[in-house]
């Protein structure tokens, strides 16, 4: 294929999306679900599914696209920043010493973990061939079920499937957020694309939603890290 | 005008408490005032006349009025019942907020992307009531507890997207045009699932045994009184707004009222099977919620008269339940780990409710959700004698839960069993005796709100015509509906 054929637009999309899947570090998934919202607004704009009404300078966008930047910006900042400050403390001064002792056990427990998790390769297996998986489906899905066009197909199948992966191969709290967040940019970019009539209360009520989405994530990884200090899930299940 | 005050009234009192948070007392008092008054606004508000506002059409139907109306009288008693009850801090604001955006759905049901995000919404606030402690707790949250609201969050956004992909396939699919790219049958399935995991139904139930087990049980009511209800609601008015998926879908709605019985049957057979209260008043819902769907997928006039019906009985139910289960997990000045079998000799009010509103949920005569289970039989009757052997055999099943319920920790023995008075020795003092108990009462204002749900239910069973006659009215406006059963 020449260079010059390439949407780089959905290579972008691709990328980001399969970064979220496939890494662990939230330093790198959380720019790269901006990345991935910008992909997809940067997609939209390409395709022009709605009509341009704003002009900035050279360019010509509609102001859908406009919103979904900024959702996207004001998502991922609340995930990011909740992953830096990573907790809410408890008012020590009202818990009982039962309490703070739990805190104190459940610091060292996470302390220990930590210190005995160092990187393997191994823990990456199972996610690469989630995202080969997700792949072959996203190929071979818009030739099964056609909804739009190819372009389109892929693009949502590829972000709905990456998504769902991701929510069930998350080991922490905020991975599963991501992940969700992948679903809904998924049927976003889908109804955008398809929808005979864009109405403005759907589109701006889907990104009042996720924002909504990654507040409630970004409320539980705090409530989670401030308990147990770490954001690992298999945590919660233990007796 | 009066469309926009039923959304907007509940979200700013909303608001409002959650400002005065820290004033219990004073927040209850405002709350129930203000539910009290939106509940006489919708009753007030004139129905079947839509208005635009914005390029979205706002109406408000006699079926959404009547549970409209429903809401905001339970969820009031039930904040009442919080009055000398532990609670959560933020418990009546986010109530209040939830019940700003049901409403907000039912008066948009004719604008389905807006309801299936609404709802997604609504599940989301839900999430921070389920992790809630009360004001200035010592406690922290236990770990269980993240997990179920993460299960929640997790799995009622996924029927949210599944529900809003379902509505955009739909809009693109023109019958006749585009006949073999979007099927209905899948626009069916993506819309069962949605629904499916939003009320609880087997096999996307997990998430409700975990709550009510894990959050606080007025949590839990709400979540399933108006939002699993109001799922219900958005269903019907889906399945009106796309006559396709009912014309086009003989085959599949055949094979969801079998999947309704069995979904009825398996809960009530794990309601059997659990060994914690909370978890078999989880599963009597999720029960429940098969049994709905089975007069639902029927179609029929009789078929969706009992599953409205059902709703209605399960708004009342449930809160009952989950009061009364409230009340006997109070401390009653016994050691915390000593076996408690006699709570209805103990708590008889409280035992009482728990008793009567899972025989309500069963459909056990003279309650509320008798006249709902009959109107469900009847129509199973003309499945043949394989849909009726299911859904008694369901029933059946949850009536020996309840049986369980009664024998494990009601109906025991009373532990309080005159003990003869120890001989004093020489030299003892009173340091040397064991302590008198002090058994504490039933809390008084609970106590009133587990009674005057209890009449209600047992008003509507032993009279039920009068809501019969207003669903049925209903019912008869819907186009969708067919007069016979499809086997």
């Amino acid at each position: 294929m020449p260079i010059f054929t390439i949407n780089w637009a959905i290579v972008s999309l691709a990328l980001s999306s399969g970064m979220v899947l496939l890494l662990r570090d939230w330093r790198i998934t959380i720019p790269a679900m901006l990345i991935n919202y910008l992909s997809v607004a940067w997609f939209l704009a390409q395709q022009q599914f709605i009509t341009p009404d704003l002009t900035i300078g050279e360019l010509t966008l509609s102001t859908t696209i406009v919103v979904k930047v900024i959702t996207g910006f004001a998502a991922s900042a609340i995930l990011g920043i909740t992953a830096v400050t990573f907790s809410r403390e408890y008012n020590l001064e009202d818990l009982d010493e039962f309490s703070l002792a739990e805190l104190r056990r459940a610091a060292r427990r996470a302390q220990r973990q930590r210190a005995g998790e160092p990187f393997r390769l191994a823990d990456y297996v199972v996610p690469f061939w989630a995202l080969v998986l997700a792949a072959l489906a996203s190929i071979a899905l818009p030739r099964l079920y056609p909804i739009g066009s190819q372009t389109i197909d892929f693009a949502w199948y590829w972000l709905g499937l990456t998504g769902l992966f991701t929510i069930v191969l998350a080991s922490d709290t905020l991975k599963t957020g991501l992940g969700l967040l992948l679903v809904v940019s998924s049927i976003d970019l889908v109804y955008t694309a398809i929808a005979s009539t864009v109405q403005v209360f759907p589109l701006a009520l889907l990104s009042l939603t996720t924002i909504v989405l990654s507040l409630s994530v970004a409320y539980l990884s705090g409530l989670m890290y401030g308990r147990l200090k770490t954001l690992d899930l298999s945590v919660l299940y233990k007796p | 005008m009066s469309y926009v005050l039923l959304i907007t009234f509940p979200l700013a009192l909303g608001a409002s408490c959650f400002l005065l948070r820290h004033e219990t007392r004073l927040v209850i008092g405002v709350a129930v005032a203000a539910l009290i008054a939106h509940c006489a606004l919708v009753i007030l508000t004139p129905v079947d006349q839509p208005v635009r506002l914005l390029g979205l059409t706002l109406n408000l139907d006699p079926l959404g009025r009547l549970f409209l109306a429903g809401f905001p009288a339970v969820t009031a008693l039930m904040i009442l019942a919080t009055w000398r009850l532990p609670h959560g801090e933020h418990f009546v604001s986010i109530a209040l907020v939830i019940i700003g955006v049901a409403s907000a759905m039912i008066v948009l049901l004719q604008e389905p992307l807006m309801v299936a995000l609404l709802l997604v919404s609504a599940g989301l606030i839900s999430v921070l009531a389920i992790v809630d402690l009360p004001s200035r707790a010592s406690q922290l949250v236990e770990p269980r507890v993240i997990a179920s609201a993460l299960k929640y969050l997790v799995l009622m956004a996924l029927a949210g997207a599944l529900a809003y992909l379902g509505f955009v396939l739909i809009n693109v699919y023109r019958p006749g045009i585009t006949p073999d790219l979007i099927a209905p049958r899948l626009v069916l399935a993506l819309i069962v699932a949605a629904f499916g995991l939003r009320m609880a139904l087997v096999p996307f139930h997990s998430w409700l045994p975990d709550l009510v087990e894990d959050a606080s049980p007025l949590v839990s009511a709400i979540i399933v009184v108006v939002l699993n209800t109001t799922g219900l609601l958005f269903l019907i008015s889906v399945l009106q707004f796309f006559p396709t998926l009912v014309a086009e879908n003989e085959r599949g709605l055949a094979l969801l009222t079998w999947l309704g019985a069995i979904a009825a049957l398996v809960g009530a057979l794990l309601a059997l099977v659990q060994d914690r209260l909370r978890r078999i008043a989880g599963y009597l819902v999720v029960y429940n919620a098969g049994m709905i769907l089975f007069g639902l997928a029927t179609i029929t006039p009789a078929g969706l008269m009992g599953a409205v019906f059902e709703a209605f009985n399960q708004m009342l139910a449930v809160p009952l339940l989950m009061v009364s289960l409230v009340l006997l997990e109070q401390p009653d000045g016994r050691p915390p780990k000593a076996m408690r079998r006699d709570l209805l000799w103990r708590w008889p009010v409280a035992g009482s409710g728990l008793l009567c509103s899972c025989a309500a949920l069963i459909g056990l005569p003279p309650l509320s959700g008798f006249a709902s289970k009959m109107l469900l039989y009847q129509v199973a009757a003309h499945y043949g004698a394989p849909m009726i052997a299911l859904l008694i055999g369901a029933t059946l099943l949850a009536l020996l839960a309840l049986a369980r319920i009664a024998r494990d920790w009601l109906i025991g023995a009373p532990e309080d069993q005159p003990v003869a008075e120890a001989q004093v020795l020489l030299g003892a003092t009173e340091l040397d005796m064991p302590s008198q108990r002090r058994l504490t009462s039933e809390p008084f204002i609970a106590a009133i709100v587990v009674l005057v749900l209890l009449g209600i239910s047992l008003a509507i069973g032993l009279y039920p015509q009068p809501l019969i006659e207003t669903i049925a009215e209903v019912i008869r406006g819907l186009t969708f509906v067919r007069p016979d059963v499809v086997r």
